[in-house]
């Protein structure tokens, strides 16, 4: 009730909207049209985690320690969501550019293995994953500000080691799509998911007397401006909005490749030289290193999730909420951020590029990182307990 | 005054992304991925996870 009482920061909700008006007008004005549909998806994609308080590491914590599953749950139906529509639109033409959209297929190697489980990890210390960091900082959270800073830092030294964690074994890009066929793969993935789905319902009613089935749709408190709003609203949105930056940008949504690029563009500035590392050199990174931050559609819908995210936090009168900061959480902000940076690198990807894009495509990869992150979160909220006690 | 403070930190930041947009502007844009493999039908064996950024860099 009480969130429902909080004023309009309107200072901050006026430097928001000033920030896209202005940027629009750079995208429009010297990039292009698609840039700026990026943009305004990458706005919507960060109200809604705002509003709908939609992350992996709470909801993934909550169950490891509770087995309280709501936001697993939404999780689960959100992927089974983009199981389905993305099987319409991978491979067919977009309907804002006249070529194929491709789906987030990366290998299935050890280096996924590695990666997602330190990501897992990572995220429970740092208290976020790749898309919860960047929606919270934005909104003013200043512990994931720091955990920010050193995703990128990680994320960098990730893109240094790239050719060691490329030489181990890989089975190669894995697509259930190709392997099944479209039909099938959805089933399999579905049926998946279902089994997933009724083992952690089962898990949190056998554990949780007040368990309710339908509290992730509960529309109570539902406020469409200040917020908050039910999971499930979240969960659809975001499948949504997914869809969308498949249909804009041609490849769906992804965090986490702009973290290195901004560390790299910043050394790069100092004078420290990142262009000739074997990461650098491949063609889309070497282009994106070369040309501006606001041609790489990562960048754009990032800026897009920032002040999505300052927005909303504006009308919900919480933006800089000051949490407690004491040096144990300080370095576990530093930990978390780096070696989530890192593991992204080698898994190619985060929760968002890796899990909901790579399983929504059918890439075994998404799968196998869910696996090992999960396993990875398993380890990192007993580790957690270090810091945060 | 916290919130000033970390308003300006994010406007700081936007600053030297602007800088760089002016100093290496949009040579090659849009920066999306193409599909050049239209004739195979594999459009599944290429793609963008956010971990490497361009299609062609999965082969390996």
């Amino acid at each position: 009730m009480s969130a429902i009482t909080k004023k309009i920061d309107l200072t901050v909700l006026g430097y928001a909207v000033l920030a896209i008006l202005l940027f629009s007008f750079l995208f429009i004005s010297q990039v292009g049209n698609r840039h700026l549909y990026v943009f305004l998806i990458g706005i919507g994609l960060g109200v809604s985690l705002y509003h709908a308080s939609f992350g992996f590491t709470g909801g993934w914590r909550n169950f490891i320690e509770h087995r309280e599953s709501s936001s697993l749950r939404a999780q689960i139906i959100m992927l089974g969501l983009a199981v389905i529509l993305f099987s319409f639109f991978i491979g067919s033409n977009s309907w804002i550019y006249h070529s194929k959209m491709i789906g987030a297929i990366a290998p299935v190697s050890v280096s996924v293995v590695v990666g997602s489980f330190m990501f897992g990890l990572a995220m429970q210390l740092a208290g976020g994953c790749g898309s919860g960091t960047l929606f919270t900082a934005s909104s003013g959270n200043g512990k994931m500000a720091i955990t920010l800073v050193f995703f990128m830092i990680g994320s960098l030294v990730g893109t240094y080691h790239f050719d060691f964690w490329k030489s181990l074994p890989s089975f190669g890009g894995v697509s259930l799509m190709t392997e099944f066929g479209k039909v099938n793969s959805v089933l399999l993935q579905l049926s998946v998911l279902i089994l997933l789905y009724y083992f952690i319902y089962k898990s949190d009613q056998k554990r949780n007397v007040n368990f309710k089935h339908t509290d992730i749709f509960d529309f109570s408190n539902f406020d469409l401006f200040k917020g908050p709003w039910p999971l499930i609203l979240g969960a659809v949105l975001l499948v949504f909005f997914n869809v969308l930056m498949l249909q804009a940008a041609g490849h769906p949504w992804g965090i986490t490749f702009a973290f290195g690029l901004w560390a790299a563009k910043i050394v790069q500035f100092v004078g420290f030289e990142v262009s000739s590392w074997s990461f650098w050199q491949l063609s889309y990174p070497s282009t994106a290193l070369e040309n501006s931050l606001f041609a790489d559609p990562t960048t754009v819908s990032n800026l897009g999730i920032i002040f999505g995210a300052l927005a909303a936090s504006a009308l919900a009168g919480n933006f800089f909420k000051a949490s407690l900061i004491n040096k144990k959480i300080l370095i576990a902000a530093i930990l978390g951020g780096f070696f989530m940076g890192y593991g992204a690198r080698l898994s190619f990807g985060c929760n968002v590029g890796a899990l909901f894009s790579g399983i929504a495509s059918g890439s075994l990869h998404g799968w196998v990182w869910f696996l090992f992150a999960f396993i990875g979160s398993f380890i990192g909220v007993r580790f957690r307990r270090v810091f945060y006690s | 005054m916290k919130r000033i403070v970390y308003l300006f930190i994010l406007t700081l930041c936007l600053t030297l992304a602007f800088l760089d947009h002016d100093s290496n502007g949009v040579a090659y844009n849009p920066l999306f991925h193409s599909h050049d493999d239209q004739t195979s039908g594999a459009s599944q064996s290429i793609s963008m996870p956010c971990g490497l950024g361009g299609s062609e860099n999965h082969k390996h």
